[in-house]
Formats: C-alpha cells, structure tokens, sequence
C-alpha cells in the first residue's frame, strides 16, 4: 500500500537521502577505524560532543522554546490552532503534540522535541497573522511531518560528526597557538619525537577540517531532502499541495521583507524552522550550504503532487 | 511507522477501519435501557475534501447514491476548519449505520480513506416511553422518530475507537456526562483510551 490515490514514494527523493545517509554512515565508520587504527585517543572529546548533542537532543523541545520565546498555549487560548493539530492528528493517528506560539514578527513555524511523545509544534504570531486558516492548517502538516519523521533525532545524530571534527579542529588549534605543535612544553622529549608528534598533530588537524567540511555539507544535504519529504507528506496528508505552495510563497516573500536585525537573532535555529530565517543579503551562497532547498524546489515538488492528486479516477 | 520510513522521511497515509461502527446499534440498546438515551437518528461523516477532480468525481457519486434513498435528508456543509460534512437523517438506527458506512466505504474504496476524519452520531434523550405520544408510537429503538441530539458519539476511523462530545455551550463541553456516556458504551464500542484524542468538534452541523 503506497499512498492515497496510489501516489507513489517519491524513489528519487528517498535514494539520496539514503545515498546521503549512507556517506554519512561510512564517514563515521572510516573516521571511527582510523581513530582505532592509529591508537589516537580522542575518546574525551568524543564523549565531550556526545554529551552535549545528547543534552541538545533531550532538552531540544525546552531549548528550541526558550531560544524562541515560544510559550505552551492550552485550547482555551488558541482553539483555532489547537483545533487544526487536533483534526491533523486524528487524520495521521499520530499523537497530538503540544502547542506552542512565539510573539515574534517573523513568519515561521517549527516542531522540536525528541521523540514523538515529547513533540512540540510551535507557530510564531507573524505566521498567524499573515495566513488564512487552510495554509495555517498546511504548514502545521508539515511540522507535524517532520515529528513523524523523527527529525530531530535524524538531524542530532547526522550531525554528530561534523560537531565532534569541528571540537578536535578548534582543540587542535588553541594547544597549538599554546605550546606549539608537538606536545606543548615537554622539554623532555628529543628532537626526533618533537617533529613526529608535530606531524601526527597536523595531520591530525588537516583530517578533522576535512571530516569536518565532509560531514557539514552532507548534513546540510541531508537537511535539505528531509525538508522536501516534509513538504510531501504535509501536502498529501491535507490532500493540498498547492495550499502549501501559496503558504511558502506568501511566508518567503514575507521574511526577505522583514529588517535584517531581526531575522539574525533566528538564524541558529533554521534546522527545524519552516523556511529558513536568513537575511536578504545573505541568500547568495550557494545551495549546498543551505538547510532547506530552494524555494523553487519545493514549489516544483507541489506542483507535480498538485498534478498527480488531480487526475481523473 | 517503521525505522525505515523514519529514516527516509516516507509517511504511509492511514488507511480507515470501517467495522467497528457496526457495534453502534447495540450500544444504542444498552443506553436507552440504562440511561434513557439512544441514537437521534442524526449522523454526519466529517472527511478532508483533497484538492482535484478525481475527489470530487467521487463525492458526486456517493451523494447520488444516498439521494436513491428519498428520505436520507442529506445535507452538506463546510466548517470553519476547512472540512467537508455530510449529514443524513435515519429514525433507523441499523439503516443510518448503513448509509455512514455506505459513504465511508465508498471514499475508501476509491482511495481517499486518509482523507476521513470522523464520523459523528447524535444521542438524544427518549422521551419517557410514552405511548399517548401519537407521532411517535413504538417508540423503540431504531423505530423512534428524528430527535434533536444533546450528546454525540464520535469515531475515529484511523483508530476505529469511540469517544462521547457533549457540547453544553459556547465551546464549553461537559466531561462528566463524557466519562457517564462512556462507562455506558464501554461494553459494547471500543472506546478511545488517550484522553488527548477526544478532541472537541464545536459548531457540529450534526443537527
């Protein structure tokens, strides 16, 4: 059983994300066997990055919220919003998240938390105030595709590596700026082993900056086909791509708008946002090192969903 | 959802249960026994009208269907959530099942049971059986006249369970005749255990 009116997983789509997984997978493994191969102990600043992307992945709901300004509203306080999660969820059987609103200007959304269970969808009072109910209703289906989908936990753990390379770099840096390479201070040791250790720390260094830029745009990459599969699954749950689509142009020509100080002050939290807070001039960079696609990307995807929904039985 | 489709971002939309909205009848004999209370002959199907012309193909032909049956009072209406209701009327507790399950069966045959969102039943209070009331003789379940409903039955297809609505107001509900109605039916429907999910359905159009 695929999908409503049989519309088929999109296999592309699911093919370089795994193809994107899979890379990300063998990076670990190979950066895993060198670390064992060469008897280098980094195990401190690998548990280090795993604590505290675990503290990030556990409290994500709380930090994601606080980072925000976002509150929990009960169904007293906003039954619109409240009443369109509840029907979106009964539509998904998923479990109903709880509900969130952040006074904030910018029109966006985001879901957090780290499982399901602990889900958080928050809207910001911009987003409610710039869209009609049915778009609402759209962008709530796609945060609520991302809880789904687990993205949270997806993202952490892609991102893990990335975090811990860039620890060594930045590590590897400061003791060199420090001591100088080779063992800082140990006017013990002989010339000979000096320059050895001075080697193996560069090499070292040259390996985590590449680890490091590997992994970033692998994540990014990995970012970017999670947030096109949300778009699918959101559209196909209301049964209206195009809703989505007015709903992105309408909140993407809305935050190129907004002045630029604002916006800044989101931008750490773009990996769970609807469409990313980034100021005007500052959207040039190419795609590779964006969290979402562009906007014409998703609109494509749309179009074509819009296309298959409406063929004739 | 399994790992996988967790992994790779596919959501399978939820395919509706259908059977168990055939335990309602006797459910509506063990209310009017212990509570006075049965089926108001009032019955809506709330479902998400998808965007295309395959959607609307179907609905044309699901309306048609029931209108055959001449004294279905059909009506349709749209809430301010953006779904589409459709609400018929059956003194026939048995028959009004059959028609509901008509409309939902034929949206899923065709493909749209992701699209259904509830099913709602009237309950209304019986007048004390009384047989001086003319235009209601053999007032007895499934033969009792179209009553205005004071309490509802809602049922989730994607989860095939039950939960009691009692709207006592302005988006006010009353979750003691809740939980009354729903030690009530306990036996005879399986009713939704996870309180979040009895969401309330204010402005029903489910006379």
């Amino acid at each position: 059983m695929s999908t409503a009116r049989n519309i088929p997983n999109d296999r592309g789509l699911t093919l370089r994300m795994f193809a994107t997984g899979l890379m990300l997978v063998i990076l670990y493994g190979a950066v895993i066997g060198a670390l064992i191969a060469f008897g280098i102990s980094y195990s401190v600043v690998l548990v280090f990055a795993a604590a505290i992307l675990f503290a990030q992945y556990w409290f994500s709901d709380k930090i994601a919220l606080y980072g925000m300004g976002g509150r929990i509203v009960t169904p007293e306080q906003a039954p619109e919003l409240h009443g369109a999660i509840d029907r979106l969820c009964a539509m998904a059987d998923m479990k109903k998240p709880r509900v969130a609103i952040a006074d904030t200007d910018v029109p966006n959304a985001f879901a957090t938390g780290r499982s399901p269970n602990n889900a958080v969808v928050c809207a910001t009072s911009g987003l409610m105030r710039r869209l009609d109910e049915p778009e609402l209703e759209a962008v709530l289906a796609h945060e609520l595709s991302h809880v789904a989908h687990r993205d949270v936990a997806v993202m952490t753990i892609a991102s893990f590596l990335g975090m811990a390379a860039g620890m060594v770099t930045r590590m590897m840096l400061w003791t060199g700026m420090m001591g100088g390479f080779g063992g800082g201070g140990n006017d013990n040791n002989n010339n000979q082993g000096g320059d050895n250790a001075a080697l193996v720390e560069l090499a070292v260094l040259v390996v985590s900056v590449v680890v490091y830029a590997i992994s970033f745009l692998l994540t990014m990459a990995l970012s970017r086909y999670r947030e096109l599969a949300a778009d699918r699954s959101g559209a196909l749950l209301t049964g209206q791509p195009s809703v989505l689509a007015s709903a992105l142009v309408k909140v993407t020509g809305d935050i190129a708008r907004i002045p630029t100080r604002d916006l800044r002050s989101t931008e750490t939290f773009n990996a769970f946002y609807f469409t990313p807070a980034i100021a005007k001039n500052g959207v040039s960079i190419s795609t590779i090192f964006s969290t979402h696609p562009s906007l014409d990307q998703r609109l494509a995807q749309l179009a074509s969903l819009e296309a298959e929904m409406g063929r004739p039985s | 959802m399994g790992l996988f489709d967790s992994l790779l971002g596919r959501t399978k939309p939820v395919q509706a249960d259908l059977d168990a909205l055939f335990a309602l009848p006797s459910a509506s004999i063990t209310l009017q026994s212990a509570a006075g209370t049965a089926c108001s002959g009032h019955a809506g199907v709330c479902f998400k009208p998808p965007t295309g012309q395959g959607f609307a193909d179907t609905e044309t032909e699901v309306r048609s269907l029931l209108a055959m049956d001449d004294d279905s009072g059909l009506t349709s209406s749209q809430d301010s959530f953006g779904y589409q209701w459709l609400v018929m009327e059956d003194h026939d507790i048995e028959a009004l099942v059959t028609k509901i399950h008509l409309v939902n069966s034929s949206l899923s045959d065709a493909g749209w049971g992701p699209q259904l969102l509830c099913s709602v039943f009237g309950l209304a209070h019986l007048p004390a059986a009384g047989p001086e009331d003319a235009s209601r003789e053999g007032a007895t379940v499934g033969a009792g006249a179209v009553l205005p409903s004071t309490a509802y039955l809602v049922y989730l297809f994607k989860r095939g369970t039950f939960y009691p609505f009692v709207p006592t107001g302005h988006e006010q509900r009353s979750t003691e005749e809740e939980f009354k109605l729903r030690s009530l039916v306990a036996d005879d429907l399986s009713v939704e255990t996870d309180l979040d999910r009895w969401f309330p359905l204010w402005d029903l159009p489910v006379p």
